[in-house]
C-alpha cells in the first residue's frame, strides 16, 4: 500500500486534518498513487544523440564570451564575502586619499573670515571683518599696502565705499 | 567515452575551470536527460524545451567558475534547469499573452470534491488530457511537484530552487496534487 516515492506519512504531512476516519484518508491516499501512475505516463520524448551533441557544441562554445578559464583565479575574487570586502577596503582607500587632497588643497578665502590677507609681488591687500570693525562706516573696506621698492617706505590706502555704493573712498593712511 | 568517466563531479567541475572541453563533455552527457526533463516537465512544449535546455547548459559553463564545492553538483544543475525553465516558461507566456495564474482558491475549489479514482486511459488522448491538466497548474506548483515526485529532491532545496519557505514549498504540492486530480478527473470523464 505505502508507496516510497510518496509515503503515506508524507501524505498525512501535506493533507493535515482532512479526513474523519482512517479509511477515508486511506481510499484518498489512494487516489493520489493513482494519480502519481497517471501522470507517469506523461511521456518525455528521448533527446537524440544529434541534438545532444549540438546543445553541447553550442553551449561550450558560447561560454568563452563571458568567462575566461585561462585565469580561473579570477572566480575566486567574484565570491560575494570577497567582493563586498574589496569593496570596502577600496572605499576606505577612496576616502582617505579624498580627506587627504582636501586637506592639502588651500584654503579658499572667505568673505567671512577675520582677516584674509592676499599677497602679491609689491603689495598686500587686507580685508575681513577686522578691517570692517576698524572702519564701521566704510562698505566693503580693504587696505592695500603697497612698497614699490625694498628700501622704499610702505604706503598705507583704505579702499572702499560709502552711501550703497554712491561714493568711492581712496583714504592714504 | 573519454578519461573522466569514472571521475567524480566535483573534480569534473574543477577540470572544467581549468578549462578542460572533455570533461565539459563528461560532464553533459551524465546530466543532460536528467535536465531534459526537469526542462521539459516545467515548460511543456517540445518545441522550447531544446532552446530551454541549451540556455541552461550555456549558464552552467559560463557560471561553472562560481560553483562552490559546499553543495552537489547534481543539486546545482537541478537548481539551475528549473529557474531557467520558469523564466523560459514566463516568457513563452508572455509572448502569447498568456497568464500564469497561481490560484490560492484552486484548494478550496476542489477540497470539496469526492475523491474518486481515475481511471486510467491509455494512448495519445491520455498524454493530452495529462498535459493539459499541467498547463492549468501554476508553473511555481508544477515546478515544485516535478522536483519532489519526478527528481525526488528534498524539500529545503525545493524551497532553496524556488526562493520561498518549506511550507510554503507544501503548499505549492498540495495545491498541485488537488488540483490535478480535479482536473484529470474532469478531462478523463469527457
Amino acid at each position: 500500500m505505502d508507496n516510497p516515492r510518496f509515503s503515506l506519512e508524507e501524505f498525512k504531512a501535506l493533507l493535515p486534518d482532512r479526513f474523519e476516519s482512517q479509511e477515508k484518508l486511506l481510499s484518498e491516499y489512494q487516489s493520489f498513487l493513482m494519480l502519481l501512475e497517471q501522470l507517469d505516463r506523461l511521456d518525455v520524448p528521448t533527446l537524440s544523440d544529434r541534438d545532444k551533441a549540438e546543445i553541447f557544441r553550442r553551449s561550450w562554445q558560447g561560454r568563452s564570451r563571458s568567462w575566461r578559464p585561462a585565469w580561473p583565479w579570477l572566480g575566486w575574487l567574484r565570491q560575494p564575502a570577497v567582493t563586498f570586502a574589496t569593496g570596502i577596503v577600496l572605499g576606505c582607500v577612496l576616502m582617505f586619499a579624498v580627506a587627504r587632497s582636501r586637506a592639502a588643497a588651500p584654503q579658499p578665502t572667505s568673505p567671512q573670515q577675520a582677516l584674509a590677507v592676499e599677497r602679491t609681488s609689491y603689495t598686500q591687500i587686507y580685508t575681513g571683518k577686522v578691517v570692517e570693525r576698524l572702519y564701521p562706516q566704510i562698505e566693503n573696506p580693504k587696505i592695500v599696502v603697497e612698497r614699490p621698492r625694498e628700501s622704499s617706505k610702505p604706503q598705507r590706502v583704505l579702499y572702499g565705499t560709502l552711501d550703497e555704493g554712491e561714493t568711492y573712498v581712496v583714504w592714504n593712511l | 567515452m573519454n578519461g573522466h568517466d569514472w571521475t567524480s563531479d566535483k573534480a569534473l567541475i574543477e577540470a572544467i575551470q581549468r578549462g578542460d572541453r572533455d570533461a565539459a563533455a563528461c560532464l553533459y552527457h551524465r546530466h543532460i536527460d536528467r535536465v531534459h526533463r526537469i526542462c521539459h516537465r516545467i515548460v511543456l512544449d517540445p518545441s522550447l524545451t531544446l532552446d530551454c535546455v541549451q540556455e541552461v547548459w550555456l549558464k552552467v559553463f559560463r557560471s561553472v567558475g562560481r560553483f562552490r564545492c559546499q553543495r552537489s553538483v547534481a543539486a546545482w544543475l537541478n537548481a539551475v534547469a528549473a529557474n531557467t525553465a520558469i523564466d523560459y516558461y514566463r516568457r513563452s507566456r508572455r509572448q502569447s499573452n498568456r497568464v500564469d495564474i497561481d490560484d490560492p482558491q484552486v484548494e478550496s475549489l476542489v477540497a470539496d470534491e469526492e475523491a474518486e479514482d481515475v481511471q486510467p486511459v491509455d494512448g495519445p488522448l491520455m498524454q493530452q488530457r495529462i498535459c493539459e491538466a499541467l498547463e492549468e497548474i501554476s508553473v511555481s506548483q508544477r515546478t515544485a511537484f516535478v522536483l519532489r515526485y519526478y527528481e525526488d529532491m528534498p524539500l529545503p532545496e525545493i524551497a532553496g530552487i524556488l526562493g520561498c519557505r518549506e511550507g510554503t514549498v507544501r503548499t505549492h504540492i498540495r495545491r498541485c496534487l488537488l488540483a490535478l486530480r480535479a482536473k484529470l478527473l474532469t478531462k478523463l470523464n469527457q
